[in-house]
């Protein structure tokens, strides 16, 4: 610790701490224009010129980063620390006659009007926005070119875009005093959070309102520490040390005896159906996008708006984009009828805007689906029957009913339409995860040919699979909507629970067992079995057969080439002793 | 080796060398080879001997004939006279300006004559890729006493009490500086020495000649410093723009390390060192230590706040020793004859505090309005008046002198009444002007000190790094008052407005750069103000330089209509017929001052 003076109080700060930080314990307002307590001082703007007494000497020193030093007397106001400030201030607002801070800071050194001009510049060269980049970010992606009175800010060999190395933090926007650095339209971006984004979020976030556990998640896309290794400010601010960066994704092994698999769905990517403009288009979203934004806990509150934050005026609602097509998934996702439903209603609920759904079959099926199907069309719903063959831009023209053109044909009344809409809203597909392959493999379970799951039985079983104490529920299995899934996952956990309370399984007596002795270690007979009973022990180098698995189909006592397996009750001199009795 | 008869000296240095020396050099061989004289006479090039001017020169030892101006037909007659006849060649020796005998004799060469050498010692004498012709000439001997016979501290002490201060501007103790080096407290035990050969000052080239003419001076110079502060590595930052000095400081360092000078266990006696290169891209402010340290560390050389020194925290964190090149050449000889050889020459008393005068000698570039320009090398407290008139020979043309610049382009302009002042680090400062890196300009009466002042301001201006507000903004709107005054629109205030601009850069610019920007603008306005306030009240240049406020015209009595002028003006303002008055036309004049320069009649006047 250090004692000094500054303007007449005693202050006492770190050794090393610079004269500023005094001045903020004790109330003393020195300007400053280029300090960050996030960076290492620059001492480039000079507007905390302040003249330091130590002894009999007399200097004029830079607060932010002068280090205090014991007995040091600070003057913030004497004539010669005030005359500096003031011809520093009257140059800046020169150069930058229009920016707000310099106009400020000047005006509260009694500075109206510069005797040097009026410049328009609206950089101050305080380096903020270059030394955040590199020293936090560590992007480097800002330097300065030039040097003397044509310094300004650059690119690094004036690289911008995506050939340059800027990873679009906005940590230069943020910190530059003037707005001199602004964003350019990101979503095109590396970094940046895509998936169902509709508004401004950070890469450290609560993912949503009923997040459990309600804890922040760090989106390793756009965190930069991730990235670049910089910045890590979340782990410098967090009082209670919650955040460690230095985690890493970990692997467990867990044994357990019973498996429930309920890896859900993934959202057909409308993209791919480029003629419905989705990514290319403002205002056209998909189902899971729409519903996000009718949440009261969503990034609208609610309510149902434009990009430009307008209520759209009419709003099209588009079936079966991805399903009941041969070129993408020949099945009905069964869900999205319904929904497509309750968004007409909650749209004609909150706003005043028309509604177009445009379907193929409406597949209303379910306990009071039909009703909720009549109540729409009595809310003056525009049902068209007819699929959607695409979304254009407004050309031609006034846009007075909507910007978007969604064109189809009315297979009711055998016409062509041509309907204009604010909004669009894609019923995309349910589809398997797309790494549903990998995961059936691990778990050696089969898939359908639309690539779900596959049940043991699709009457007598749907929960389980061929592997017993694997069981499926939900959308892995196939298309369903939340009181089907509810229904399944219920039965799963039944079965898995009547499992536990008896404690014991019985097993068929009809086994494979494998002889160590015989056994080759070929392993032949492990990917053969249709039930994954064997597994290869690397350790004795043979096959094991796991009872518990095995329902002794023989498979595999048939194909060993060493003559190793044997099923229970099957051997040779069993058959041989049956057929004579049969015989005799 | 067999011992030559006679050694011909051909100067090697940049200027001689764009003035055709080595066809010369060339020439002079081809001449011995047909004589038959090449067992008796050896061609040697050298470094710059400093006076430029008169280049290609060729000293003849051991006689010491100096011959100047020499052209490679001139050789034949040269070779055959003076070697085969031993009849010096009148035609080719130095004629003082003005006078009509000749100057055998470089050491009778007044330019030569007051000059004292320590920096320059080997100046002319040896080829400087050569380190044989080094070490003949006591090379390495003093890096030998002081690894073999001293210990570090005592070499400090030699050092301290030879009151030597650094000759790259700032004039601080070398001794200290190499002591709070050594003191510096480093984790791993590095230091570093590094030589600053930035040398950006315009016209200044004291540090490129030593380098060319005597590299191996700077490298021992740094290996006794290394040795006395316990450094083990040195750097050494060159401008790329002087090829020549770089090449000659890889043929030494290559040659250093091959005697065993450089490198692992020098000379056996334990101690290592080695030096880098460093090329930099070649900007002023690359000279200032903290920006030259940013610079070679491989960022954008940048100064930063010196708070906490360079010589605690520097390249790369570590205690780092930055001295000028001439500062490292000048010790050698303090090693060898000791620090009171060193202080008989020079200023005050240093034998209680270094800051207490300045010793030695200091190496100037001599240019301007002088009739010998070139590079001297004076004792400390030789006056202005000895070094412009006995050395320089005086202004040029009989004209006036008006002032004299020294320190580069932040130093000051002297006035005439200051002439007499003796120059050393403390009088230059306390007159408003510096010692800088030794550039020293004198300025006649047809030099207009408000259009010097605004030069200078222009060149700071572009070599400012624009990193501090009072710096890049102070110099922008300094050159814009000048500007405007030179133009014939100065107002009323605008010497106090500079004076104030002047006062906020000295006291909050960043580095020593923008502090002393000012000193050009101070120094003039100090010393001419009255040159500030013609053109401001008066609309006058009295130099006739600034163009906005002269006319030319033709004296209608003093033309004969020879039409010179008209033929040499190059906007074609002036008209007139043969042997008729000729008239200029102000408004397409471009006020060149072609025509006046031209007539033989001095019918064209300046107002
Ligand atoms: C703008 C500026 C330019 C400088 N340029 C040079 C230079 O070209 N060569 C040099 O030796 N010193 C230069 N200096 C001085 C150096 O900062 C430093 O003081 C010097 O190299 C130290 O060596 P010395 O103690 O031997 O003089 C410059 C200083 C400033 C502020
Ligand atoms: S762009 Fe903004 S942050 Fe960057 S130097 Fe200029 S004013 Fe400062
Ligand atoms: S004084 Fe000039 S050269 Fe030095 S840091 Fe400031 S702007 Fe750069
Ligand atoms: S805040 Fe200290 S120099 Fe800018």
């Amino acid at each position: 610790m250090v004692t000094f003076e500054i303007d007449g109080q005693q202050v006492q700060v770190e050794e090393g701490e610079p004269i500023i930080k005094g001045a903020e314990k004790l109330g003393i307002k020195i300007p400053t224009l280029c300090h960050c307590e996030w960076l290492e001082p620059y001492g480039a703007c000079r507007v905390c010129t302040v003249e330091v007494v130590m002894g009999k000497r007399h200097r004029m020193v830079t607060a932010c980063n002068y280090p205090a030093r014991e007995g040091l007397r600070v003057l913030t106001q004497s004539e010669r620390a005030v005359a500096a400030r003031r011809m520093v201030l009257e140059m800046q607002l020169a150069r930058c006659s229009t920016v707000p801070i310099i106009q400020e800071l000047a005006r509260e050194h009694g500075i109206e009007k510069s005797r040097f001009g009026e410049g328009t510049e609206t950089c101050i060269m305080c380096g903020l926005c270059v030394r955040i980049c590199s020293e936090l970010v560590g992007a480097h992606a800002l330097c300065f070119g030039q040097r003397g009175t044509e310094r300004f800010i650059s690119t690094p060999f004036q690289r911008e875009g995506e050939e340059g190395p800027c990873i679009a933090c906005g940590a230069c926007v943020d910190v530059c005093p003037t707005g001199h650095i602004w964003m350019e339209d990101l979503s095109a971006r590396k970094g940046q959070p895509q998936d169902f984004y509709l508004g401004p979020k950070s890469a450290i976030a609560i993912p949503t309102q009923q997040a459990v556990p309600k804890a922040p998640r760090i989106d390793p896309d756009a965190c930069i520490y991730l990235q670049t290794r910089g910045c890590s400010i979340c782990q410098q601010v967090c009082e209670p040390e919650a955040v460690d960066l230095s985690q890493h994704d970990e692997e467990f092994e867990i044994e357990v005896g019973q498996i429930l698999t309920t890896t859900g769905f993934q959202l057909f990517d409308p993209r791919k159906m480029s003629q419905y403009g989705y990514g290319r288009l403002d205002n056209v979203l998909t189902s899971l996008e729409f519903e996000m934004m009718l949440n009261s806990t969503g990034p609208t509150g609610g309510k149902v708006l434009m990009k430009n934050g307008q209520v759209p005026r009419a709003i099209g609602i588009l079936h079966c984009i991805g399903s009941r097509d041969e070129n993408h998934h020949a099945y009905c996702s069964r869900v999205c009828c319904m929904y497509a439903m309750k968004f007409a209603h909650l749209v004609k609920d909150r706003s005043d805007a028309e509604v177009y759904q445009f379907y193929i079959d409406m597949e209303a099926y379910g306990k009071g689906y039909h009703e909720f199907y009549s109540r729409i069309l009595a809310e003056d719903v525009n049902v068209i029957r007819g699929k959607a063959a695409e979304v254009t831009e407004q050309m031609w023209g006034d846009e007075a009913e909507g910007v978007l053109h969604i064109r189809c044909e009315d297979t009711l009344v055998g016409k062509f339409r041509d309907i204009p809409v604010d909004m669009v809203v894609l019923c995309c597909a349910i589809e398997p995860q797309s790494d549903l392959g990998n995961m059936a493999h691990i778990l050696g379970l089969t898939r359908s040919p639309d690539g779900f799951l596959l049940e043991r039985h699709p009457k007598l079983d749907p929960i389980g699979t061929n592997t017993d104490g694997i069981y499926i529920a939900g959308t892995c299995q196939g298309p369903k909507d939340i009181p089907d899934t509810v229904a399944q996952a219920q039965a799963a956990a039944a079965r898995i629970l009547a499992l536990i309370a008896k404690g014991k399984v019985l097993i068929d007596p009809i086994k494979a067992s494998i002889d160590a002795e015989h056994c080759s270690g070929c392993r032949m007979c492990n990917s053969l079995c249709p039930y994954q009973a064997i597994t290869f022990d690397e350790e004795e180098e043979v096959s094991v057969v796991n009872d518990t698995l095995c329902k002794g189909c023989g498979t595999c006592v048939a194909a060993c080439p060493s003559g190793a397996i044997r099923g229970a009750g099957f051997t040779d001199n069993q058959i041989l002793a049956e057929l004579e009795g049969i015989l005799i | 080796m067999a011992v030559k008869r006679l050694h011909l000296m051909v100067c090697a240095g940049t200027g001689c060398v764009s003035n055709k020396s080595m066809e010369v050099k060339a020439a002079l061989e081809t001449e011995i080879e047909k004589h038959g004289l090449a067992a008796e006479v050896d061609v040697i090039p050298t470094g710059c001997n400093g006076f430029c001017g008169v280049g290609p020169i060729l000293l003849v030892q051991p006689d010491g004939i100096f011959y100047q101006q020499l052209r490679p037909r001139d050789i034949p007659h040269l070779v055959e006279e003076h070697l085969l006849k031993g009849r010096p060649v009148q035609r080719h020796l130095y004629t003082p300006p003005g006078e009509k005998g000749t100057i055998p004799l470089m050491s009778d060469i007044p330019f030569f004559h007051a000059q004292v050498l320590i920096a320059l010692r080997n100046r002319g004498m040896i080829d400087p890729e050569k380190i044989e012709d080094y070490i003949a000439r006591e090379g390495y001997q003093a890096a030998a006493k002081a690894l073999t016979t001293m210990s570090p501290q005592e070499v400090l002490d030699v050092v301290k009490a030879s009151g030597l201060r650094g000759r790259g501007g700032g004039g601080f103790p070398t001794g200290i500086k190499w002591e709070s080096t050594k003191r510096a407290p480093s984790e791993n035990g590095t230091r570093w020495v590094i030589c600053n050969a930035d040398e950006g000052d315009p016209g200044a080239f004291m540090d490129r000649s030593i380098i060319e003419g005597d590299p191996h001076s700077v490298l021992e110079g740094m290996i006794i410093g290394a040795y006395a502060i316990g450094a083990t590595r040195g750097f050494i930052y060159v401008r790329q723009e002087y090829p020549l000095a770089l090449k000659r400081f890889m043929i030494a360092l290559n040659q250093a390390r091959e005697s065993g000078l450089l490198g692992e266990d020098i000379l056996g006696t334990g101690f290592s060192f080695d030096i880098e290169v460093h090329r930099g891209a070649g900007a002023f402010v690359c000279g200032e230590s903290t920006a030259l340290m940013a610079s070679l560390e491989g960022n954008v050389g940048e100064p930063r706040a010196k708070y906490i020194h360079t010589v605690e925290r520097g390249l790369w964190n570590m205690p780092s020793c930055l001295n000028n090149v001439e500062t490292w050449a000048n010790v050698p000889p303090i090693i060898l004859h000791g620090a009171e050889w060193f202080t008989q020459l020079g200023t005050g008393d240093v034998s209680e505090n270094p800051w207490g005068g300045s010793k030695g000698t200091k190496v100037f570039s001599l240019a301007g309005k002088i009739n010998n320009t070139g590079l001297v090398e004076v004792p400390m407290g030789i006056t202005l008046r000895e070094i412009v008139f006995d050395i320089g020979g005086g202004i040029a043309n009989g004209k006036r002198l008006k002032s004299v610049q020294t320190g580069g382009p932040s130093g000051g302009c002297l006035p005439e009444e200051l002439l007499d002042l003796e120059v050393d680090f403390d009088t230059l400062t306390a007159a408003g002007s510096m010692m800088g890196s030794g550039g020293m300009l004198v300025m006649d009466e047809d030099d207009c000190m408000v259009d010097f002042a605004r030069f200078y301001i222009d060149f700071l201006m572009a070599e400012s790094c624009g990193k501090c507000t009072p710096c890049r903004e102070g110099l922008r709107n300094m050159n814009m008052i000048l500007q405007r005054i030179c133009d014939g629109k100065g107002q009323e205030g605008d010497i106090e407005l500079l004076e104030e601009i002047s006062a906020c850069m000295i006291d909050a610019a960043l580095c020593a750069l923008g502090t002393s920007a000012p000193n050009p603008v101070l120094s003039t306005i100090k010393y001419f103000r009255e040159e500030y306030e013609e053109h401001i009240r008066e609309g006058k240049c009295r130099a006739g330089v600034c163009k906005a406020l002269i006319t030319y015209k033709v004296d209608a009595d003093k033309c004969s209509g020879c039409t010179l002028c008209a033929r040499a003006c190059p906007v074609n303002a002036i008209t007139g017929e043969t042997k008729k008055l000729h008239v200029i036309d102000p408004n397409v004049c471009d006020r060149c001052g072609a025509c006046y320069d031209a007539c033989t009649f001095d019918a064209i006047i300046r107002v």
